[in-house]
């Protein structure tokens, strides 16, 4: 793709800083307050689920832990309870593996709320179902305790729109995947950095509703994302 | 808009800012909600004075390999399938700018905050051009309904108004309903969601970029720029040159920093890292990504005493904490970017014959200093501007500098130290009252029409020393 | 132990009272003081106005003044704080670099000075008063001297100290903005004046005289029935001889 006027652009800064263009490679610094955080991200442990569960209240996003086997009975209370008409998920295998399908997905069918799957190939019927949805479902590729954070690596059937458009947004959390703080998911993308993978083209990191505090500092909930967030953490199969 | 906002001289605009009170009354109480959570946030992260020295070290670091930090970046970029143009300066940017949207066809357009297009007036450059631009930023949208009233923050810049202005400027769109922030939200809500479900460019800002990967990352709570990189076919990131980390690593760090010190949050709500356009197969994200890099005056700071200004990631938290900017405003400053950050930074980038005032309207008392999350040593930048200002630039009134060189003259010779300073006592007796300066000249003009002045002791201090030494050896 | 007092030059002429104070405790404590005659100002009104040619050649002078002194202790944080400017002032010229970092190694705030290096925190002292405190900007954060203060106010038997709200508020001084912003500086000033009201305490207590002057020249114009002291005179209120050593 295409590059314009680098070299110009580049060539000043270099000589303000009083020195030739830089064509090595910089090795930058060992951070000595890399120390801040420990190395050990001891994943899913009971600490992290406390923490995250605590921050979420913080962040006015509902709270749920469920054994596995209850994933869908639980998800399926949600939306009768939301009165949703349309459900928007990603194109997801953990939606198989967690046994939401067909559990959930038939009793949907049966009380004929439409459940709609996240399709690149019809993106702008796609979007437009994600708009008029009551609620988005997606599974969350890491979470964050510290923050109450979910991270949401978009991609092909993981529309970005699913936890975006809908009026409520539900993540689900495997409980192994919560980490302590951003720099254990940022440890994980540089991972598949040095691995010379290209990364997803869109990470979200969402860390309850939409809001804002524009109107003389008064927190309002839902400005343009969705206006209610619920977590439910599932241990592992 | 460009950097320079009103044209009222510097301290016209001053007198408008302390006769606000309705202004104020928001500000203060602003900043006594943003100073609290900032402390909160602080405090629960702990060891705070060490992440500081980690962000600055992570800044300098940075600033002193920018152009290669830059030249990575623009490659990764690339590699991510998406567009990348070095402007230097703010005409280049909004012509290359229009010169996409023109190629789409395209006349929609949604835009999230961002500071760098104030900076150079883009709205103004893309309106001239036929396009429909629309604020999405809460605040932001509020302004622009306002018949484009400029912003007085660099993170709410809406904060000098309150609900009920806010409930007029609605009425103007439409809205019929209270003053009430949570129903005049969702009517923003309403009206915006239609735009964005039509727009076919979406340009943003830039809290940070990525090199090691081509990212941009964007810092935001109402989802706003999400939109804007979701649904348009078109993404435009404008970013200043500056605001890039190596990598993710350093990413953690100025995002933790970043939160806290703005908002007060350990992290926003949304934090968005974007490589490149979405991919072959992908329903969702722009087709195409343009990254606009630029310079605008920035790289004249760069190898200067002034290069820690550079640093700045925005957060605010300076203006928060500054006594003058809770008095003056943000209007006051005549820049987009107020408070002691606006003070440094806009003579640097629009020069002293504007704006040689702002180094001055700050009692130096470095609580901006005190909670800059990468330690720009902010006070001193503005003593450096004051030190140009006189000496390099020889731009101070003929009189403050005429007092200097007495004060120099009096200050190395204690003999005339000595005269000087009894002269002051014997001058003052006539003008005073009950051991008080009621009237005075020169300097003490202005301070008296607010304070008293005490009066010079009739007995020195050194001259009370001395008797006493005297006496203690005749005894 | 000998000390140097560098009183500076608003303490000189307009507060010599605290001066005196600051001589009668340090000697009570043991302390032999002696008064460089040759002092004059710390330079900071050409320091903070940018006028640094200027500052360095009083600088030097002050270096050369207390060149002799064993510890330098001085009733104002700024002006100290100042004496902590002169080495980056004198870059690139390594010797003067030197002497500037020693000077300001042997300097001390008088509050600093009582806590750090004598040790003291109670100084017999005695005052029946309601009382604020207002932590001066430049102590507070570019000395960062924050405790002492307090920690010297606490023992004095009588003086009850109710909590400044946002104490650390500038008072709006500043120097030259004072008068070159004067209207900025008034607003911050009667800020100020407001919050000291409102802890309804009868006194108001500072460690620097440039607030303590801004503050007070604000109260009395509005009237206000509160009384300003320096530290250095409450903490010289003797409590056998209370009455009669009223330093106001």
């Amino acid at each position: 793709m295409t590059i314009l006027n680098r070299d110009a652009f580049l060539n000043k800064l270099a000589e303000r800083l009083g020195r030739p263009r830089m064509r090595e490679e910089i090795q930058k610094p060992e951070w000595d307050q890399a120390r801040l955080v420990p190395p050990e991200d001891r994943k899913g442990c009971e600490e992290w689920v406390e923490r995250l569960e605590k921050q979420a209240q913080l962040n006015r996003t509902t709270f749920f832990r469920i054994p596995a086997d209850f994933l869908p009975e639980a998800v399926w209370k949600m939306i009768k309870k939301a009165g949703a008409k349309t459900v928007i998920t990603w194109d997801d295998v953990r939606w198989n593996e967690y046994g939401l399908d067909p559990a959930l997905n038939a009793k949907l069918e049966e009380h004929r709320i439409r459940l709609q799957q996240w399709c690149d190939e019809q993106a702008a019927e796609s979007i437009s179902l994600a708009e008029q949805a009551m609620i988005g479902i997606t599974f969350s590729d890491l979470a964050l305790a510290e923050s109450a954070t979910v991270m949401l690596l978009n991609g092909r059937g993981k529309g970005r729109s699913v936890s975006l458009l809908p009026h409520k947004y539900i993540a689900i959390i495997p409980r192994s995947t919560i980490v302590p703080r951003l720099t254990h998911a940022t440890r994980e993308i540089r991972r598949r950095i040095e691995k010379g993978e290209l990364l997803p083209s869109c990470i979200n990191f969402i860390s309850g509703p939409s809001n804002s505090a524009d109107i003389e500092m008064n927190l309002v909930v839902g400005v343009h994302g969705p206006v209610e967030v619920t977590y439910i953490v599932v241990d592992d199969r | 808009m460009p950097i320079k906002i009103g044209q009222d001289p510097f301290f016209k605009r001053v007198e408008s800012g302390i006769n606000d009170r309705q202004m104020q009354k928001a500000v203060s109480s602003a900043q006594e909600r943003f100073q609290k959570r900032r402390r909160e946030a602080t405090e629960e992260l702990g060891n705070w004075e060490e992440w500081r020295k980690w962000g600055e070290a992570i800044r300098a670091h940075t600033m002193r390999y920018l152009d290669y930090y830059l030249e990575q970046l623009s490659e990764n970029v690339s590699k991510a399938g998406g567009h990348v143009f070095f402007a230097r300066t703010a005409a280049e940017a909004n012509e290359y700018i229009i010169r996409v949207i023109k190629s789409k066809q395209a006349t929609r357009v949604v835009k999230s905050k961002s500071m760098m297009t104030e900076e150079i007036s883009l709205n103004k450059a893309l309106e001239e051009a036929g396009c429909e631009v629309l604020e999405t930023d809460l605040a932001e949208f509020i302004l622009q309904a306002d018949d484009h009233d400029p912003p007085s923050h660099i993170v709410v810049p809406s904060l000098h108004k309150d609900r009920e202005k806010i409930r007029e400027i609605f009425a103007r769109l439409g809205y019929q309903g209270s003053a009430v922030p949570e129903e005049m939200t969702r009517f923003a809500r309403n009206y915006l969601r239609k735009k964005f479900l039509s727009a076919e460019i979406g340009i943003t800002g830039c809290n940070f970029a990525v090199a090691e990967s081509g990212s941009v990352v964007l810092v935001t709570n109402e989802g706003n720029a999400r939109l804007c990189t979701t649904l348009p076919k078109t993404q435009i990131t404008v970013m200043g040159m500056e605001r890039l980390v190596p990598t993710w690593e350093e990413l953690d760090v100025l995002v933790t920093l970043l939160c806290r010190s703005a908002v007060g949050q350990k992290l926003t709500t949304y934090v968005t890292g974007l490589t490149g356009p979405r991919r072959e197969g992908e329903g969702d994200g722009p087709e195409e990504f343009h990254l606009v890099i630029l310079d605008n005056g920035r790289s004249n700071i760069l190898g200067t005493e002034f290069q820690s200004i550079l640093h700045c990631i925005r957060c605010a938290a300076c203006i928060n904490v500054c006594p003058v900017y809770r008095h003056i405003g943000g209007h006051a400053y005549g820049s987009i970017y107020p408070g002691p950050v606006g003070a440094v930074l806009t003579p640097l980038l629009a020069g002293y014959d504007e704006y040689k005032e702002l180094p001055y309207a700050s009692s130096l008392c470095a609580a901006c200093t005190e909670v800059c999350p990468v330690r720009i040593p902010l006070h001193e930048l503005l003593i450096e501007h004051r030190r140009k200002i006189a000496e390099d630039e020889k731009k101070a009134p003929p009189g403050e500098r005429l007092a200097m060189k007495g004060f120099r003259l009096a200050a190395t010779s204690p003999k005339l130290y000595r005269l000087a300073s009894k002269a002051a006592s014997i001058m003052a007796k006539p003008l005073t009252e009950e051991a008080k300066l009621k009237t005075g000249f020169g300097p003490l003009k202005p301070w008296l029409e607010t304070r008293d002045f005490p009066a010079p002791e009739q007995e020195t201090f050194r001259e009370w020393f001395q008797k006493r030494r005297k006496k203690g050896e005749n005894s | 132990m000998r000390v140097s007092l560098f009183v500076t030059c608003l303490t000189d002429v307009f507060f010599p009272e605290v001066g005196k104070a600051v001589v009668e405790i340090l000697e009570r404590l043991g302390c032999e003081v002696d008064f460089p005659e040759t002092q004059t100002c710390c330079g900071q009104p050409a320091y903070n106005s940018g006028y640094h040619l200027e500052t360095k050649e009083v600088a030097e002078h002050m270096i050369e003044t207390f060149e002799p002194a064993e510890y330098i202790v001085t009733p104002s944080g700024s002006c100290a704080a100042m004496f902590h400017e002169y080495e980056q002032l004198f870059s690139g010229q390594p010797d003067l670099q030197a002497r500037a970092r020693a000077l300001a190694n042997r300097t001390y705030e008088f509050t600093q000075f009582l806590t750090e290096i004598l040790q003291v925190d109670d100084l017999g002292a005695e005052l029946h008063a309601t009382a604020t405190y207002h932590p001066s900007c430049h102590m507070n954060r570019l000395l960062g001297v924050t405790e002492a203060p307090y920690r010297l106010l606490e023992n004095v038997k009588g003086l009850k100290l109710i909590p400044l709200p946002h104490a650390h508020d500038c008072c709006g001084f500043g120097g030259t903005f004072s008068v070159k912003m004067n209207a900025i500086s008034s607003r911050m000033v009667d800020e100020k004046a407001q919050h000291i009201e409102e802890t309804r305490a009868g006194l108001l207590i500072g460690a620097d005289c440039s607030c303590l002057m801004n503050i007070g020249g604000r109260l009395s114009r509005l009237g206000k029935p509160v009384k300003v002291m320096h530290i250095a005179q409450v903490l010289n209120h003797l409590r056998q001889r209370g009455d009669e050593k009223d330093a106001d």
